[in-house]
């Protein structure tokens, strides 16, 4: 979002931009649904498919050779699993944001091509070799460090979720988005290649009356946000490689700050410089944005953490159930800015009864953790929703607890529980239900 | 061949044939030496035409903003983008044959306003000659349908990876070790770089330059380099942020949380003016031009009279309305936060669950076409 549209226009619809080719998109998703459509519905075959009786073209020519795709891309087949933007959200594209297609996906990573954007002067791109990084202010010696300097510190890996605070922003007042994409699309898991922070702060050297940093990149917008010293002592990097990769230049190649669990406007991009001061500086995206209007006027500041949440990624709007009733699996994910996912919770009948889902794959501290539900399903409707609780007993509130406790203004840090509603021909709609 | 013949030679490699009959300008006194100086870069044009993005719009799907959109502008004739809304003199121009070439683009880009006195186009000039003919080039690229031409498109990454790679470096071997730090890694910063890129100004007053400017020197500056986007009230043209009014709007349905209404310290205004302001051309103003744009935003949020002048001794005396109401985190409070109680499993809630609000309603999500 839209943090340039929290005076708020956001909410005017566009007339005429249509939804009602969504289902359809939602049928060739993923590719392999439609061809398998007519099989999948029917019990038994009673003549020969002919994908299996005929010789196929790929089953006779030959493909590409090695040298055809130095650098590999997704199958032609994918080519609907994209990033996409929601026009109407902001005033220019280059300060805008576009979303995670989460309902295509699996697993924990989130691939480097499809971790959503959100910059505020375009994308800067910079040679590495022309890259500096600079600490100043309560330090006994400012310093300057190229690309190659940072290279020659202990680097450590590690797996981290980021999410925009204003990731479900708009549905504060209610269902509007209608697709897990747009509606918890503002996130991403990476594993990352760098530098403990605390590593560069100590070559600095920080005086005891330190205790506030503020990271700066070196983009058109020169953000910036105040850290407290102890988060950036705890577990901070300075990253370098994303998934293996150099950081993608839409995530701030050559190098990020990254803040784990906490709000991703935070994780400085294009990062350039580390000012140490004795108080937080109050700048436009700590005062302005990224500030919690409460519904008694009163704002909340420095709301870091991302708290547990959850969503189900399958069935969900844009990935609508095909293959009738019977076997069913339900997926989706869950994350939180305070340590692990401890379980995660589902309900088909809008949260008046819940089962726990089974976790799998690793689940790292503040990372994103993968979920399934499977069942037989008995082609009846369905309140689908997913319920998270972490490691610290943190339990996923619902859209109507958070409304209660602030208002419907806050624009960021809605953590509430999603609700599909999946029809019995297998379709799913963002509803709010009673 | 030295390393500064190889560099040289891969940059010009890269810039394509068609680019280089744009470099007249700058390059007609020296046409003898052949120096990369010379050829117009519509590379550094397509970077620089950033400044003039918020305006005006290139490419496939362009539409008018506040100005036209530019394909095709170098051959399509003046005046003619379709349902753009252009000025009385600029019409008249076009009726007495105004044509875009290099010389008559470059002379309006220099400075519009006296180029052509009432044109809607309020922006001051490109003073760098260089940068003018830079910006023509790559419009000079982009073709009527808003595709860049074969032939005449901008440098390929390939091209860029290709110039890192051709520089070759003596192995550091007898740089000395430095004595700063725990490992001994990177070097002193400079005072004078210090001061370049620490421009932070805190609500206590850390890093508020010295200076001063007057709701009057602001207004002017604001007309040309921030109406087209903030309104010339602040009131927000499109979806760009509203500046001013809002007062009182907190608590309602929709609230204006403007730098009069909600914004609270008057210092985030000067340190985000001269981080980022104006948009698409970062830190082209003076610390006096911020001072009096600073004032005259304060001008329109009734804070302070038009006689009014802002300068570093008045500067902390100015407190913004709003900043009692910030509170800290209170999350905690909230009673799923660390729930002591386990959550319940089952007939959770009385009744079965309704439809009470559906997206489909709204229709506002993209097709994705």
């Amino acid at each position: 979002m839209i943090h340039d549209s929290s005076n708020d226009k956001s909410v005017a619809p566009i007339p005429g931009n249509s939804r009602r080719s969504l289902l359809k998109k939602g049928l060739g998703l993923g590719g392999l649904v439609g061809a398998t459509l007519a099989g999948a519905r029917t019990a038994q075959a009673v003549s020969g498919d002919p994908l299996i009786t005929e010789v196929q073209d790929w089953n006779r020519y030959m493909g590409d050779g090695v040298d055809a795709n130095p650098y590999g891309s997704p199958s032609k087949f994918e080519s609907e699993v994209v990033r996409r933007d929601v026009a109407w959200l902001t005033a220019d594209a280059k300060s805008s944001v576009n979303f995670t297609p989460l309902h295509a996906l699996d697993g924990i990573i989130t691939p480097n091509g499809l971790c959503f954007e959100r910059h505020h002067g375009g994308v800067a791109h910079i040679a590495p070799i022309d890259h500096r990084l600079m600490i100043n202010g309560l330090v006994d010696t400012p310093l300057v460090f190229t690309m190659e300097d940072i290279a020659r510190f202990p680097r450590e890996n590690r797996t981290y979720f980021l999410e925009c605070a204003a990731n479900s922003g708009m549905e504060w007042r209610g269902a509007q988005l209608n697709g897990c994409q747009f509606t918890h699309g503002m996130v991403h898991n990476v594993m990352y290649t760098g530098v403990p922070l605390k590593h560069l702060l100590a070559e600095a050297g920080v005086k005891t009356r330190g205790k506030w940093l503020l990271p700066e990149g070196a983009d058109p917008a020169h953000m910036t946000r105040s850290i407290p010293l102890e988060k950036a002592m705890d577990d901070c990097l300075v990253a370098f490689k994303m998934n293996g990769e150099s950081l993608r230049p839409e995530q701030g190649y050559p190098l990020r700050l990254v803040v784990p669990g906490w709000e991703g406007n935070m994780w400085i991009k294009w990062l350039r410089r580390i000012e140490v001061g004795d108080q937080p500086w109050h700048h436009r995206e700590e005062t302005s944005k990224y500030t919690d209007l409460l519904a008694d006027g009163l704002a909340r500041r420095f709301t870091w953490e991302m708290d547990i949440k959850s969503v189900i990624t399958n069935p969900s709007p844009q990935a609508p159930i095909l293959h009738g009733k019977g076997r069913t699996v339900v997926t989706g994910l869950a994350w939180s800015g305070h340590g692990k996912v401890k379980r995660v919770d589902v309900s088909v009948d809008g949260g008046r009864n819940w089962t726990t889902a089974r976790l799998d794959g690793p689940g790292f501290s503040k990372s994103l953790h993968r979920f399934y539900h499977e069942f037989d399903w008995g082609g009846q409707e369905m309140f689908l929703q997913s319920r998270a609780i972490d490691e610290r007993g943190n339990v996923q509130p619902t859209k109507n607890a958070l409304r209660l406790a602030r208002g419907e203004n806050s624009i960021y840090h809605n953590n509430g529980i999603q609700t599909w509603q999946v029809r019995p021909d297998g379709s799913a709609e963002n509803v709010e239900i009673s | 061949m030295s390393d500064g013949t190889r560099w040289l030679q891969s940059v010009l490699v890269t810039v394509p044939g068609e680019v280089r009959k744009f470099s007249l300008l700058l390059c007609a006194v020296v046409a003898t030496v052949v120096s990369p100086l010379c050829q117009a870069d519509a590379n550094a044009g397509k970077v620089l035409f950033s400044q003039c993005a918020g305006c005006h719009a290139v490419g496939p799907d362009a539409t008018n903003r506040f100005g036209p959109q530019l394909n095709g502008l170098m051959s399509r004739g003046a005046g003619v983008a379709d349902g753009f809304d252009y000025s009385a003199v600029f019409n008249q121009n076009v009726s007495e044959g105004l044509k875009w070439n290099d010389v008559t683009l470059d002379a309006y880009l220099a400075s519009p306003m006296s180029y052509m006195p009432g044109t809607k186009m309020a922006y001051p000039g490109l003073q760098s000659s260089e940068a003018r003919s830079n910006i023509i080039a790559y419009l000079a690229t982009i073709n009527i349908d808003g595709r860049v031409e074969e032939g005449t498109g901008t440098t390929s990454e390939a091209a860029i990876t290709v110039k890192q790679a051709e520089e070759v470096r003596p192995l550091a071997i007898d740089v000395p070790i430095p004595e700063h730090g725990v490992l001994h890694l990177g070097r002193l910063a400079l005072e004078d770089e210090v001061v370049a890129w620490d421009i932070d100004v805190r609500p206590d007053g850390l890093g508020l330059p010295a200076g001063a400017g007057s709701v009057e020197a602001g207004a002017e500056l604001y007309d040309v380099q921030c109406a087209s986007c903030h309104g010339v009230f602040g009131e927000g043209e499109g979806r760009w942020p509203i500046l001013a009014g809002g007062q009182d709007t907190l608590t309602e349905e929709r609230p204006e949380k403007t730098i009069g209404s909600y914004w609270p310290y008057l210092s985030t205004v000067y340190d985000y003016v001269r981080r980022a302001m104006p948009f698409g051309n970062a830190r082209s103003l003076s610390d006096d031009d911020v001072y009096a744009l600073t004032a005259y935003l304060l001008y329109l949020n009734d804070e302070v009279d038009e006689s009014f002048e802002l300068n570093a001794d008045n500067f902390y005396s100015i407190r913004l309305p709003n900043e009692a109401n910030f509170i800290a985190d209170s999350r905690s409070d909230e009673s799923w936060f660390e729930a002591s109680v386990e959550p319940c499993m089952s007939d959770c809630v009385e009744g079965k669950a309704a439809v009470a609000q559906r997206a489909r309603v709204l229709d506002v999500t993209p097709d994705g076409e």
